[in-house]
């Protein structure tokens, strides 16, 4: 029902996502010796100096603060790459350029703490802000154009801006759904057709109690 | 059935509407003012939905359009149904609508409806993502109760968002360990 009284039911918070978007894997470069480390997710290492290993970004993240490693930033993250995304967003008004689904926390949690592991940092950083606003715009731009439609599809959206517009979405494409429904006068047509035969003497009489 | 207990689907059937009655009913009062405690036949009422509701599936009443509906909202929306003040109209402009239009013998009132949620959907949408808050806060008093849920709906993620990327504390202590124990003894 489109009047639900708590309306950010369904909304993960951000900092959820974040939590989420740990799980992905990143390659770092251990600079200690240790023995692999036996998770439920799987295996990660054996940690050797110098050698690269994946390992989940919350690892990372952990073992960064203890400064017993460097990150490899992914690929993606580079001046050059983000340069050719942002043009090509800007360049297509519909359409969304891949990247990775949890591009926004992993960009987050890589300039908080690994600052000095990103090659132009500033740039780098600037740049996923740029990408991040442009898609955000062009997202709420999307949305600006449903008629009643009952499917949407927008692909490489992602998890942080799915996120966002989720509860709004929910609730307009609900409520379109509920205002044009085309079987809603067949519909119609037949309940009241089937209510017409009914006659008002068929009802079982009860006398009011006079007051 | 579903929406049962539902606060708002029993307000939006609180709402009153004019009837008129095929029948005549006798020892209701429906009317506190009237002298006698009947309804004749032919006379215009304004009962609450649900009463209305039952009555009309009993065939003793026709229901007419409530004002919420009537030629003025209507041109209204046609102008520019963005800043039509449906709140002060009937808060649950739609719900109240989808659920007359069944009963009802006007044909078009479907139509006026989703071609006004429509609109208004869209400026919903540009001023949750682009207007401050407070700047919104004039148009928010237009909106019915529907509206008002979703513009609050994207706000509120929004505004999350926004918490969140601008950072702030990381990890929160959770409430109960910076307390020291309290001596339970007096």
């Amino acid at each position: 029902m489109a009047g639900q009284t708590d309306p950010h039911i369904s909304l993960f918070s951000p900092q959820e996502i974040e939590f989420m978007a740990e799980d992905e894997l990143v390659e770092i470069l251990p600079n200690m010796k240790m023995d692999p480390l036996n998770f439920i997710s799987g295996d990660f290492g054996r940690f050797v100096p110098m050698m690269a290993t994946k390992v989940p970004l919350w690892l990372a993240v952990a073992l960064k603060r203890r400064g017993k490693c460097t990150f490899r930033p992914p690929s993606w993250l580079s001046v050059d790459n983000l340069t050719q995304i942002l043009e090509a967003e800007r360049e297509s008004p519909s359409t969304f350029q891949a990247l990775p689904f949890s591009y926004v926390e992993i960009a987050r949690l890589l300039f908080d703490h690994a600052r000095d592991d990103i090659p132009d940092m500033y740039m780098v950083r600037s740049l996923v802000e740029d990408i991040r606003d442009v898609r955000l715009h062009k997202l709420e731009t999307n949305l600006g154009s449903f008629q009643g439609t009952s499917a949407v599809k927008i692909s490489n959206v992602s998890a942080m801006e799915v996120n966002l517009v989720r509860p709004f979405v929910r609730r307009a494409l609900e409520a379109f759904y509920k205002h044009d429904k085309p079987e809603a006068d067949v519909d119609r047509d037949a309940r009241s057709s089937s209510r017409q035969p009914r006659e008002a003497n068929n009802e079982p009489r009860r006398p009011l109690r006079q007051r | 059935m579903a929406k049962y207990f539902d606060i708002d689907d029993i307000l939006i059937e609180e709402e009153y509407v004019p009837v008129v009655f095929h029948k005549a009913a006798n020892g209701v009062t429906i009317d506190p003012s009237a002298e006698t405690n009947c309804v004749e036949q032919g006379s215009k009422v304004e009962v609450p939905f649900w009463l209305a509701q039952e009555l009309h599936s009993r065939q003793a009443v026709s229901i007419n359009l409530p004002a919420c509906f009537n030629q003025k909202t209507r041109l209204e929306v046609q102008a520019d149904a963005a800043c039509v003040d449906l709140r002060s109209r009937c808060p649950y402009f739609y719900e109240f609508g989808c659920k007359l239009e069944p009963l009802v013998t006007d044909r078009t009132l479907g139509i006026l409806l989703s071609t006004a949620f429509k609109i208004r959907y869209k400026e919903t949408l540009t001023k949750v993502y682009t207007a401050a808050h407070i700047t919104a806060s004039k148009y928010l008093s237009f909106l019915t109760k529907e509206e008002t849920n979703l513009y609050e709906a994207a706000h509120l993620s929004m505004a999350a968002f926004k918490k969140w990327r601008t950072g702030g504390p990381r990890f929160q202590r959770a409430s109960i360990l910076g307390r020291k124990r309290k001596d339970s003894s007096n």
